[in-house]
């Protein structure tokens, strides 16, 4: 059985309920978790087997609500209608049962088959709190399953439900809401034009209708219907002047009431919310004086760790590869085939040698930090400083989340509330030093000049950036919504997560990222072979040799340097002609510091830009582009001055 | 105590939400999020230089940061200890 065949199965939860973990145990390595409010931006797919029957699973981002206020709640709507699933899994976070269940509440008005999962159930009775399944089963009308994700428990039984639902249905029953809320939707399902394009029950569309207003398919009512447009107004102003409050409260204080009576009658509190662990460990981390020198320490330490593992294990792993080429030097003439050898050498060996000792404890940091829940922490210490630059303490996430790669922090924008935000923060997530510019401050600053001028090399970066920001706000003037930030507990880290973590970008390097790596390589000897360098390096010479005061061999590299950034720096070796060891016998200390500064900030790498694209406009990618090439030269150059 | 806006309360205490001001926006994102008028929360926290608050719901457990021009929206009175 194909894709198209197998059933469809939708994972739909509030962020942090544990979906993704959920998901992993059922998918395998796929979907990406970590302890953040709206991780996974992107949907995930995947084909699995059970017990030799075919489901074809999705993981929607995390959801507090279907009211499509901000991008990444747009995008679990409108997969919620455009994938036709066979059934809806709603993951649940036991342990704050009244919230979760308002979640639940909106999806059975969609009258999808659906089963719950009733998860994190450890950490609820561990607040005390102790759940009814069966119960909360009787009043949804839809199976209810206890599941623990993080220990795989539950797992089966769920699995059971849905393909017992698959077979024999299983609606939910729908919720009551009072008198004249339902006489509100009832008027206004007969009122509905017959052909309405937005794909769901009327009942549905027309509670979206009452509570959204326009937000809900605005094009067609505008254009289309402007009668119904305003027979909806008249229904939504009645029932605001009814209960004294805008129509969307009216809707939005019934649910939580109902989400709070359904929890009462299904649970029991057993005792009162005690102290944990994690709630003693905030009381220094979230401290509005301590919290900043743990920030600091956090990433100055993780900064240290990865230089001094990366480091000595580079020295080791270069060896070989030196060898090699001293071989490759004796045997083959400087002809073609040299070049093109040497290419292919320097590709693999500056991937295993040069990128990976670095790359790798990065990744294992950051997974660990998002894992841990330390990201929302560092975006409330953060929000102050980032006010000053016009932001809030919500952008935070995606910056931390660019140290690693910048394309998932272009696309982690889509948790913030507005445009202008998304912008102006996608604009400045490109002079986030990424693992590529951070292998290249490492491997070239702190490996010969010493690990404090690449610390210094970072403060100056973050300094640039908050410089950027103030500036780039003169021109974004609209004001910021202002910060709205759930602060997820604690959690130890769990090492399945964090490897599966690591061990899905590793993948997406030795993928895409390294062939790159070495065709590049191998291009670059083969221009070399033909003298074609010659021609761009003088093209480019008034830049690099001129304004920057490099050798004017690097012109070419600069090129190969938006395909992928330690490119730039594994061709320096392979331009200059000389082993990595030996660097500083043909360029000086000024000259490595001004080249780093000009590769980390001259273009955002194509994968950035094409993300940008994709993300936020052709526009604002061209002229982040612009931005960073403009930048760049300024920088670079002040940086040559001043040395 | 007559009800006062969050950057007037005082840590820790037990507070109960009498009303929440805004735009459509920011008070649809606070009620999805569990902050509802009539729940019982404390302020947490408050971050250092007109930096943002920490709000607990005591209810839920959840803690959830508010900027200062959000929080000023937030009106709370004295909550009963006991719930």
């Amino acid at each position: 059985m194909n894709a198209a065949e197998s059933p469809v199965v939708i994972f739909v939860g509030q962020p942090n309920c544990g979906k993704s973990t959920l998901f992993n145990a059922i998918a395998g390595p796929k979907a990406q978790t970590s302890n953040f409010p709206g991780t996974t931006v992107k949907h995930t797919h995947s084909l699995v087997n059970i017990e030799g029957r075919m489901l074809n699973i999705i993981d929607l981002p995390g959801t507090y609500s279907l009211h499509p206020a901000d991008p990444a709640e747009k995008v679990a709507l409108t997969h919620l209608f455009s994938e036709k699933p066979d059934a809806v899994i709603n993951v649940l976070d036991a342990s704050i049962l009244g919230r979760s269940l308002e979640l639940t509440l909106e999806l059975l008005e969609m009258d999808l088959p659906m089963v719950v999962a009733l998860n994190m159930t450890d950490l609820a009775e561990k607040k005390g709190v102790s759940i009814d399944a069966r119960a909360l089963s009787e009043r949804l009308g839809v199976p209810v399953i206890p599941t623990i994700a993080a220990h795989g428990r539950g797992v089966k039984e769920l699995l059971d439900a849905v393909f017992d639902c698959l077979e024999a249905g299983c609606r939910g029953s729908r919720p009551r809401w009072s008198k004249s809320v339902e006489q509100a939707i009832e008027t206004l399902i007969h009122s509905l034009p017959e052909d309405l394009p937005c794909v769901a029950t009327p009942r549905f569309t027309a509670i979206q209708m009452i509570e959204s207003g326009s937000l809900f398919c605005s094009d067609y009512m505008k254009d289309i219907a402007p009668e119904f447009h305003g027979r909806l107004e008249d229904i939504r102003s009645g029932l605001a002047a009814e209960r004294d409050m805008p129509a969307y409260e009216v809707l939005a204080a019934e649910r939580h009431h109902l989400a709070q009576k359904l929890f009462e009658e299904t649970s029991r509190v057993t005792r009162r919310l005690r102290r944990g662990w994690g709630e003693r460990l905030d009381d220094i981390l979230l401290h509005p004086w301590l919290g900043y020198p743990v920030l600091v320490l956090v990433l100055v330490s993780f900064f240290f760790l990865i230089f001094k593992i990366g480091g000595p294990l580079e020295t080791l792993l270069l060896k070989p590869f030196a060898s090699l080429r001293l071989v490759l030097e004796a045997r083959l003439d400087s002809g073609m085939l040299f070049h093109l050898a040497d290419g292919v050498l320097q590709g693999i060996g500056g991937g295993v040698a040069i990128v990976l000792p670095y790359f790798l404890p990065l990744l294992v940091f950051m997974a660990l930090l998002e894992d841990v829940g330390y990201l929302a922490r560092a975006g409330f210490l953060l929000d102050t400083f980032m006010h000053r630059i016009g932001l809030h303490g919500k952008s935070v996430s995606p910056f931390i989340l660019g140290f690693g790669c910048n394309v998932p922090a272009v696309v982690a924008t889509r948790i913030l509330e507005s445009r202008r935000d998304r912008i102006l923060t996608s604009l400045l997530i490109p002079f986030i030093p990424c693992s590529a510019r951070t292998t290249i401050v490492l491997a070239l600053v702190a490996y010969f000049l010493g690990p404090w001028w690449a610390l210094g090399f970072y403060v100056f970066n973050i300094l640039l950036v908050a410089l950027l920001g103030r500036v780039l706000t003169c021109f974004f003037r609209a004001s910021s919504p202002g910060l709205i930030l759930e602060i997820p507990s604690l959690k130890a880290p769990a090492l399945k997560n964090v490897l599966l973590k690591v061990y899905v970008q590793l993948k997406s390097f030795v993928r895409f990222a390294w062939p790159l790596l070495i065709g590049g390589s191998i291009v670059l000897g083969l221009i070399q072979s033909l003298h074609w360098d010659a021609v761009i390096n003088s093209v480019l010479a008034p830049l690099v040799a001129g304004a920057l005061g490099l050798p004017r061999e690097l012109g070419v590299t600069l090129v190969f340097g938006f395909l992928r950034k330690e490119l730039s720096l594994l061709m320096m070796l392979q331009a200059l002609g000389v082993g990595y060891k030996d660097l500083l016998t043909v360029i000086s200390r000024e000259q490595m510091i001004v080249f780093t500064v000009f590769v980390s900030f001259f273009i955002p790498c194509l994968s950035t830009f094409a993300i940008l694209w994709k993300e936020v406009g052709r526009r604002i990618a061209f002229l982040s582009a612009a931005l960073s090439v403009t930048v760049a030269v300024m920088v670079s150059v002040l940086v040559r001055i001043l040395l | 105590m007559t009800a006062r806006n969050l950057l007037e309360a005082p840590l820790e205490s037990p507070l109960r939400i009498v009303s929440i001001a805004g735009g459509e926006g920011v008070r649809r994102r606070l009620f999805s999020l569990g902050l509802n008028v009539g729940d019982r929360i404390a302020l947490a926290g408050r971050g250092i230089l007109r930096g943002p608050l920490l709000i607990k719901h005591l209810d839920l457990g959840i803690t959830i940061a508010v900027g200062r021009g959000i929080a000023q929206k937030i009106m709370a009175e004295a909550a009963d200890e006991r719930g």
